[in-house]
């Protein structure tokens, strides 16, 4: 009885996701808190699922960007509710990625893409914005410790930028600790041998399958 | 090396009429590789007739392509509508801020009813300027933001395609404003005797859904076409990422030319469209004209024509989008040099007899 009750939140609130209707999904998590369900399976089996199914419809072009966008507006929204309730011991340790535009460029659309899918797939996710100097990504992810940074850019005339966080990594000692991810218009794979990357995604699906490969999984 | 028999005036008119010509019109689309051609700095063009009408001049002189077209930015009429353009020194200007932050401002953005103020005036100067060097001998076109686009540097890309689904009055609200500057600007370029050439990426497949594309883009282009088409000249749609499910309401735009990057190809563009309209691309601008050897363009060079010279509409061969600054002098000369050495008509083609 208890079972179905959950399996039909769950269903409804990943239905609300792909439907891209947030107040359907913020109604749901809030039902689902009231009949006390747990929260990290709600998150996880109805928001989280949601998630993957939009990711789906967009790697299908059944969706585009902008189903894409509203179904993580709806998909946060439900987390913004359902957050607070998570007890201390399900919140597992995450391996932690950096992400950010090099600076000298402003599109952040696919760079907030990859966010989304990684947040969803279990991953925390550090977001600089757009415009980043390339020291800064260095210095956040020695200060969080995080394992990955995801570089991004559109623009031909930022892709040195990538080149130059390799290079402080370097100098620093630092590029045995963090692995540096790039994705982007321009760039490539051979790209990111040239410069010393440890890998490049051409879509955010690929970015997390590449995170995912490189961190051995979602647990640190 | 092989030179040139005809001038790219001569050359287009008579691919046009079906009559002998030396070689395929061949258009690298230098963009500000123009600047690197004077020696001079990339921001001291944006707002400088003369010297933008030198560098396109002198570029033109240098490599003897098919098309000038007088472009720095695609921000010349977002920022007269009020989005912030950032102009590092020797970059390429980008978007800093859209002129708006909340969509509720929306109904306040205004068009713009002449294009007087001081950008606009420095590229229409540049536009006459250039005409005046060379107008005679080569095809001159000033770039124009398509209102999609356009709208998307008002409000923020995000914004505006969460618009799209949210409120489609909004978006198109944008667009009949962005409509209304084009209108003008266009009249203003035409006015100078240039052509608008038209860009508009934000309304690729890689962004927004086909239907989307029909919705907020091809009635807004189709009336910018018209307009033109009305001035009695021929227009040429340019559309970056990827465009292979929006090829037919491209077309439908009424645009004489469809400009498409290497994340599309050209067989299937041929087949799909090519009896409507003429091609150009596809040369890769970043992974070979940037990045690779003068081989790597020739061998992209002769793949590109291998595959569209039978276009029933005909093809220019082009890079797929404006080619990055530091794109070297050797690759685009490899592409001219590629297209001379094939000639025309163009025969038997190997992909692999690049000697580069």
């Amino acid at each position: 009885m208890e079972l179905n009750a959950n399996a039909e939140i769950f269903q409804g609130l990943s239905n609300a996701v792909v439907d891209m209707d947030e107040e359907r999904t913020v109604s749901l998590a809030e039902m689902s808190i009231e009949l006390g369900i747990d929260a990290y399976l709600t998150i996880n089996n109805g928001l989280v699922t949601g998630m993957m199914r939009a990711g789906d419809l967009f790697e299908q072009e059944e969706y585009f960007i902008p189903e894409l966008l509203l179904c993580s507006d709806a998909m946060y929204a439900g987390l913004s509710v359902l957050q607070p309730h998570l007890k201390k011991e399900t919140e597992k340790l995450k391996s932690r990625v950096v992400i950010g535009v090099i600076e000298g460029d402003t599109h952040d659309i696919g760079k907030n893409l990859v966010k989304i899918m990684l947040e969803t797939s279990g991953f925390e996710v550090i977001d600089l914005g757009r415009d980043i100097p390339p020291r800064s990504f260095a210095d956040e992810a020695d200060r969080s410790g995080a394992r990955i940074i995801a570089l991004s850019t559109l623009m031909t005339t930022t892709m040195d930028g990538m080149n130059e966080v390799v290079r402080i990594l370097e100098r620093n000692n630092r590029r045995n600790r963090h692995q540096v991810i790039i994705g982007g218009g321009p760039v490539s794979s051979a790209f990111a041998k040239r410069i010393g990357a440890d890998g490049y995604a051409p879509n955010a699906s690929d970015a997390v399958r590449l995170v995912k490969q490189l961190t051995g999984g979602v647990e640190r | 090396m092989i030179r040139d028999l005809m001038k790219p005036a001569e050359r287009l008119k008579a691919y046009a009429d079906g009559s002998p010509i030396d070689r395929l019109p061949c258009v690298p689309i230098v963009g500000n590789i123009a600047a690197r051609v004077i020696e001079e700095k990339v921001s001291s063009l944006r707002n400088n007739g003369r010297l933008l009408a030198r560098a396109h001049v002198a570029a033109y002189k240098r490599f003897g392509y098919d098309g000038i077209r007088i472009f720095t930015d695609l921000y010349v009429q977002a920022e007269a509508m009020g989005a912030k353009v950032r102009c590092p020194s020797d970059e390429t200007a980008y978007l800093e801020k859209p002129a708006v932050s909340n969509t509720d401002q929306i109904d306040a953005i205004r068009p713009i009813d002449t294009p007087k103020s001081g950008l606009f005036r420095e590229h229409l100067d540049a536009m006459e300027r250039t005409l005046e060097a060379v107008g005679k001998e080569v095809p001159v076109t000033g770039a124009l933001t398509g209102p999609f686009t356009n709208a998307s540097f008002l409000v923020g890309t995000e914004n505006l395609v969460r618009l799209t689904l949210k409120r489609p009055r909004a978006v198109h609200r944008l667009c009949e404003v962005s409509l209304e500057t084009s209108l003008r600007y266009a009249e203003a370029i035409l006015k100078t005797g240039c052509t608008p050439s038209l860009t508009d990426p934000m309304s690729s497949s890689t962004l927004i859904s086909p239907k989307q594309f029909r919705e907020f883009v091809l009635p807004y282009l189709t009336r910018l076409v018209d307009y033109i088409h009305g001035q009695g000249k021929a227009v040429t749609l340019h559309i970056c990422g990827k465009t292979h499910p929006v090829w037919e309401s491209m077309a439908d735009t009424g645009a004489d030319c469809l400009s498409i990057d290497n994340d599309a190809s050209l067989l299937a563009a041929k087949s799909k469209v090519g009896s409507r309209v003429r091609l150009m691309g596809n040369v890769p601008p970043a992974a070979v004209m940037l990045q690779g050897s003068p081989g790597d363009v020739r061998r992209e060079a002769r793949r590109c024509v291998s595959q569209a010279h039978d276009n029933p509409r005909g093809y220019i061969v082009a890079s797929g989008c404006s080619l990055p600054t530091e794109t070297p002098f050797a690759n685009v000369d490899a592409m001219m040099d590629a297209v001379r050495e094939i000639g025309y008509p163009v025969n038997e083609i190997s992909p692999v007899d690049g000697n580069g």
